[in-house]
């Protein structure tokens, strides 16, 4: 028990921090970044489950993320059914679609993966975006609020403690992937696939694995972003930025580290927030600057932390373990 | 086929467009053999390597292991029946520690991490690895990581252990070590064969050899024999080995 508070410290604070902050804070403009703090981690950690712990690096995960915006939506805009079963019907889809994509790129690796995983994301923006008829095409579906737990019309505090869950929920994924049998082997899948096979391990079963299970995982927080912000957009959810963003959050905190995906999103939302807030305004004529400053801190990461943030206190902890042996 | 033979390859051939790598080999190992496998530089060793473990598809011939045909299966399906191989061109999971790298060996047979980590932990001592158990396996020196290519195939337990140039590379001290563990690994009864391009160490090492040249077996027999083997000694091994032996 010790020990794992001991291991655990970072996510204890972060989690605990979040806990505590409805209770003493109110204001909905800060709320309403913890939220998107939270969900943008816990999406990243979704991508991480692919993306840093087998190895299969995705930009298209937007794919995931819309599908799950849409089945909610739309089963809530054409058949006025609950957000839940919406999330449920995208898991399924979600599912299906990582599935197949993780089977047909099977043999793909690095920058191929990607570019398929683009590819996807692409084709599925022109099926929402064209098909007017079902999804209403580039006018997007306006997500109505309708209070209460059953439709997800929660309050700001509400929302809070629900993207808290999900966030520990995923943390403990991944927690669980550094710790068991399947994760161990996945790793030896990610480092070097011929030499997990020599070692009786089947690599691209677990890779689908992976990618199937990241998949499922973005769709339900697609599905809650979607019921949160109130309004599907066919060109923000399956767009390429999206799926950046996923992986940036990801890079910058630390692949395959169950709290780098959450670290990263603390400092790249907080950041986009501040500066939109502050740059942005009409009167700056700073619009978009925002993207210039995540592109600095992308360089100055992969330059000076390549292990990302979560490398840099692994990295501290190794040479005080050093100092005390 | 004799009904001892724990591995039996009939007639192997493998083609690369024109190119036949190996053709029609066949080899026979019973239960606590220690095969070399020795030849010159694109003789077919590596290639036949990967046919026996699954990595390429043998165009004709079977490879029958422990009584199952596993021509064509996949590698990690042959692994887990216990026939598995370490990589010439050694690949460590280089960003994992020697512990873990071992570990995902052992858990090839073993379902629990925690029991893996108490057989990764002996597997390393055997392997002489005790004191870089917890370094980053890719900032590990040459030596040292064909050691630790060796310690994750044992912890998977294997029947039969093909080793890829194990010593290629290593200085006097890591070669002298190397022959100790793999002559300690055989007198615990485990199968091996090993590819390696050091005579004096095969010498020493292996019970039987097997001489490819051109992919085709020209000579199979006991060291000495091999060693007198003119068609050996014109094709691999020349003059001044013989003498230097006499």
């Amino acid at each position: 028990m010790a020990r794992a508070l001991a291991r655990h410290w970072g996510a204890l604070v972060i989690f605990g921090a979040a806990a505590l902050i409805p209770i003493v804070v109110r204001d909905a403009y800060f709320l309403d970044s913890l939220v998107l703090i939270l969900l943008w981690g816990a999406l990243s950690a979704a991508w991480n489950v692919a993306g840093g712990y087998a190895g299969q690096v995705s930009i298209g995960h937007a794919s995931f993320f819309g599908i799950g915006a849409y089945s909610a939506a739309l089963l809530g805009a054409r058949w006025q059914q609950s957000p839940w079963l919406g999330m449920l019907v995208g898991i399924a889809l979600s599912l299906a679609a990582g599935a197949a994509i993780g089977y047909l790129s099977n043999r793909l690796k690095g920058p191929y993966f990607a570019l398929s995983t683009i590819a996807f994301s692409q084709v599925l923006l022109i099926v929402a975006s064209r098909w007017r008829a079902f999804t209403s095409g580039s006018e997007g579906i306006p997500v109505p609020f309708r209070p209460g737990f059953a439709t997800l019309g929660l309050g700001h505090v509400a929302w809070v403690y629900l993207a808290l869950a999900v966030a520990v929920l995923y943390w403990g994924v991944q927690v669980w992937l550094e710790h068991s049998r399947f994760g161990y082997r996945l790793a030896g899948v990610r480092e070097d696939e011929d030499a997990a096979q020599a070692l009786g391990i089947p690599a691209r079963r677990l890779k689908v694995i992976a990618v199937t299970a990241s998949a499922a995982l973005t769709s339900v927080c697609g599905t809650l972003w979607a019921q949160y912000v109130g309004f599907v957009d066919p060109f923000y959810v399956f767009s390429v930025d999206l799926s950046v963003r996923f992986a940036l959050n990801t890079i910058i905190g630390g692949m395959g580290t169950a709290l780098g995906p959450f670290l990263g999103s603390i400092l790249i939302t907080s950041l986009e927030t501040y500066l939109r807030a502050t740059l942005s305004g009409v009167k700056s004529g700073f619009t978009g600057i925002y993207l210039i400053v995540y592109g600095v801190v992308l360089i100055l990461v992969v330059r000076f932390v390549p292990d990302g943030l979560a490398g840099v206190a692994g990295r501290l902890r190794a040479r005080r373990a050093r100092a005390h042996a | 086929m004799s009904a001892t033979a724990l591995l039996s390859l009939e007639r192997i051939t493998k083609r690369f467009g024109g190119l036949t790598a190996v053709r029609e080999v066949s080899v026979e190992v019973r239960a606590g053999d220690l095969l070399g496998i020795i030849g010159p530089n694109g003789a077919g060793k590596t290639t036949l390597f990967n046919v026996i473990a699954g990595y390429y598809r043998a165009d004709e011939g079977r490879v029958v292991f422990d009584g199952h045909d596993v021509t064509g299966r996949p590698a990690h399906a042959i692994a887990g029946l216990g026939l598995t191989r370490t990589f010439q061109i050694v690949k460590p999971f280089g960003n994992l520690s020697v512990l873990d790298n071992v570990m995902i060996g052992a858990l090839t047979r073993l379902a629990s991490t925690r029991e893996a980590r108490a057989e990764a932990e002996r597997v390393i001592a055997v392997c002489g690895l005790g004191p870089h158990a917890v370094a980053r396996a890719r900032a590990l020196p040459l030596g040292l990581r064909k050691r630790l290519e060796v310690a994750r195939a044992l912890a998977t337990r294997p029947r039969l252990l093909l080793l890829d140039e194990v010593m290629a590379g290593l200085n006097p001290t890591e070669l002298g070590g190397m022959i100790d563990l793999v002559r300690r690994l055989h007198a615990d009864g485990l199968t091996l064969i090993v590819i390696e391009h050091i005579m004096a160490a095969m010498m020493r090492l292996a019970q039987r050899i097997v001489m490819l040249h051109h992919g085709e077996k020209i000579a199979e027999g006991t060291p000495r024999e091999i060693a007198s083997d003119r068609r050996v000694i014109d094709a691999y091994l020349g003059e001044e080995f013989v003498l230097a032996e006499a």
